[in-house]
């Protein structure tokens, strides 16, 4: 895993700097060990453990990856988008009503028309949130609905397909099903990393955490906070085009009657899971990464140890209040040392 | 300080390094004793079901715990039951070829996607039983309810009823879902031959009761009909009749206790019930064990509708008390082997 190398790095450091490290990548390795303990115990549940196991953890949990990518790229930068769930749910629609019966070629040239699709249409989500004043919550509340919508409208009846290469890409299988995890981890690992990078070694990558932090400093210090924040939610948006590919590339059908609403849910649970704070300018998404998977994993985790689906729910919700409340914590304890 | 910290870190890096080895120390143990259960004769049924607080599908479960539990030879049933959509419910049905279970009952939410998810369980061995909606893929066991005949049985009852002649309200169930598909196939054979019937008015209920009652409203206020077919939304269109001030007119529903209880109770109200039991879920669960008991199984199980009209027929169905929403028809000749006191306890296997 990634979280491994930093700590070699870390050891040569002095006592002061390995603080500092541990302040800032702490809760990223902490979940990143949570996840590997919870499939190594995971693995004790049931009687085998192997490809196909694996393969369907990483093939189901891409969706709620790249949705919580979403979701953590908008928080990130002081911003909100309940309207990621009902844009999953538009995209997967979509690509399921054009793609049916094309080659693979044709298959990704959609994909990518639809990925730079929603990503205006979530840009022009962002350019309503910063112009009209009117809270992100409110706007990307009124977008879910419309995503939903739209979606129905694209996409009457359940329906539609892709080509069998696209769903291999997002699954290692033809069928969408298989023992092969590797082309759902690339597809997985090089937006992830690309993202990460940008927004943690570029300035216009940066300029996202400095809105997000604090608006009003990051325009007085010649920051143009409203394109950072249009261009957060382009980029979410990019994401959920990942994340209703993947669910298409599995599910092999469109359905556009899938409630948008749970999915944002998702999200919204993964990156407070992942440590992104809702205040914003505070999170990674190579923390966002376990979070979703560690999500995704509750069910097979709890139904393995006999837990009924709808209590599963409730342990869900106690989980990410615990969560919350120890990453209030922290930063309060934090914030007394300082 | 934050030499404290430092400690307390170090300690919990250790407790997760103990807790890893614990973890995989007893999965060791955990195969073995598997190995072991596998060799006495009892099974372990997985169950998916994608929509949870519908009655039908409530009771559809209950009857599959009812059959497991009286069976005597099932230890567990593993219940995957909750509102998802197609992925998850692909990933629920993997999360059940994971835990190694001997059997899959299923529900799926739709008739192609799962084909490749269950090919894959019947590759590992697994008895994979579709019930009530079908699938593509004949990998896989089917036992449903014969929807063709359920739309054509009631139509052709109505029609008769009415001499051949009248306005007909045509209430249908969720538009593209394939039980509605095929019974409006049926009723459209039966309306062939009765070319005095007019549909006057055609609606897609939702199999809501709140909506099927809101659209009988709008049709019995705003026109003139002599008869009601439904696609099972019938106790709620019944008390619309005096709520509109009309006199009730020959309706069709399915086998719901409170439909039957009104056709038994209400002075005036003719009615036929065709039967849609949602025990079609215990006969799925009785053909995977037979299946996994080694006998010979029919790959496709229809069950045909009955159309219960008659008064001793009504009385001899009609549960009195039964949760509203919930199917009087229980006992599915000769598949299940519980009583309708089972399906109502509905207690699985060691509960």
């Amino acid at each position: 895993m990634t979280a491994a190398n930093p700590t070699v790095e870390a050891r040569p450091l002095s006592g002061r700097s390995w603080r500092r490290w541990t302040q800032r990548h702490g809760w990223t390795v902490g979940i990143w060990i949570l996840l590997v303990v919870l499939v190594v115990w995971y693995s004790t549940l049931i009687p085998r453990f192997g490809g196909f196991q694996f393969s369907t953890i990483i093939n189901g949990g891409t969706a709620w990856i790249f949705l919580a990518a979403a979701q953590a790229v908008v928080v990130i930068a002081g911003g909100l988008d309940l309207g990621v769930g009902g844009l999953l749910v538009l995209t997967s629609a979509t690509a399921a009503q054009f793609m049916d019966g094309q080659p693979f070629a044709i298959s990704i040239v959609l994909a990518v028309v639809i990925l730079i699709g929603a990503a205006i249409l979530n840009g022009f989500v962002g350019w309503i949130v910063t112009v009209s004043r009117v809270p992100d919550i409110v706007v990307t509340l009124g977008s879910l609905f419309i995503y939903q919508g739209l979606a129905l409208m694209m996409l009457p009846k359940v329906g539609g397909g892709s080509s069998d290469g696209f769903r291999w890409l997002f699954t290692g299988s033809a069928t969408g099903i298989g023992t092969n995890p590797w082309p759902a981890i690339v597809m997985i690992t090089v937006p992830i990393a690309v993202a990460a990078r940008w927004m943690g070694r570029t300035p216009s990558g940066l300029s996202l955490y400095a809105v997000g932090s604090d608006e009003t400093a990051a325009f007085l210090s010649g920051v143009n906070a409203a394109r950072v924040k249009i261009v957060s939610y382009a980029v979410g948006g990019a994401f959920v085009a990942m994340a209703g590919f993947s669910t298409l590339a599995i599910a092999g059908v469109g359905n556009a009657t899938t409630e948008g609403s749970s999915l944002t849910l998702n999200s919204v649970a993964a990156i407070v899971l992942g440590g992104v704070l809702f205040t914003g300018g505070v999170g990674s998404l190579i923390a966002v990464v376990p979070a979703a998977l560690i999500l995704f994993f509750f069910n097979p985790i709890l139904s393995a140890l006999g837990v009924n689906p709808n209590q599963a729910q409730v342990i869900q919700g106690i989980l990410i209040v615990f969560v919350m409340m120890v990453a209030s914590l922290i930063e309060w304890r934090r914030r007394r040392r300082s | 300080m934050w030499k404290k910290t430092k400690a307390l870190r170090f300690v919990v890096v250790l407790v997760v390094l103990a807790f890893i080895a614990a973890a995989c120390g007893s999965g060791e143990s955990a195969e073995t004793t598997t190995a072991s259960e596998e060799q006495d004769d009892t099974f372990t049924l997985g169950v998916s079901n994608n929509v949870v607080g519908n009655s039908w599908r409530e009771q559809m479960i209950c009857a599959i715990k009812a059959e497991a539990r009286v069976r005597g030879n099932v230890d567990q049933v593993v219940l995957l039951n909750r509102d998802t959509d197609t992925a998850g419910q692909i990933s629920d049905i993997t999360s059940l070829i994971s835990q190694g279970v001997d059997a899959i009952i299923l529900n799926p939410g739709d008739p192609e996607a799962f084909n490749a998810v269950i090919e894959e369980a019947v590759d590992q061995g697994i008895v994979v039983v579709v019930v009530d909606n079908g699938v593509t893929t004949d990998a896989a066991y089917l036992v449903s309810n014969d929807q063709t005949a359920y739309g054509e049985l009631g139509a052709r009852w109505l029609f008769e009823t009415l001499g051949g002649e009248g306005n007909v309200a045509y209430m249908r169930g969720i538009d593209g879902v394939g039980a509605d598909t095929d019974r409006d196939t049926g009723f459209q054979a039966a309306l062939a031959d009765y070319p005095g019937i007019t549909i006057v008015s055609e609606v897609f209920t939702d199999w809501s009761p709140t909506n099927g009652a809101q659209q009988a409203l709008e049709i019995l206020t705003t026109q003139e009909i002599d008869g009601i077919w439904t696609s099972g939304i019938d106790y709620s269109v019944v008390e619309q009749f005096p709520v509109a001030g009309i006199d009730y007119v020959p309706i069709v529903g399915a086998d719901n206790n409170a439909f039957i209880g009104q056709l038994l109770n209400t002075e005036g109200l003719t009615g036929v019930a065709i039967s849609n039991p949602p025990s079609v879920g215990g006969a799925g669960a009785a053909v995977a064990l037979d299946v996994l008991e080694g006998k010979t199984v029919s790959r496709q199980t229809l069950l045909t509708p009955a159309a219960i009209a008659d008064r001793s027929d009504l009385e001899e169905v009609y549960v009195e008390g039964l949760t509203e929403g919930w199917s009087s028809y229980m006992e599915i000749e000769p598949y299940t082997t519980y009583t309708s006191a089972d399906v109502i306890a509905c207690l699985g296997p060691g509960e």
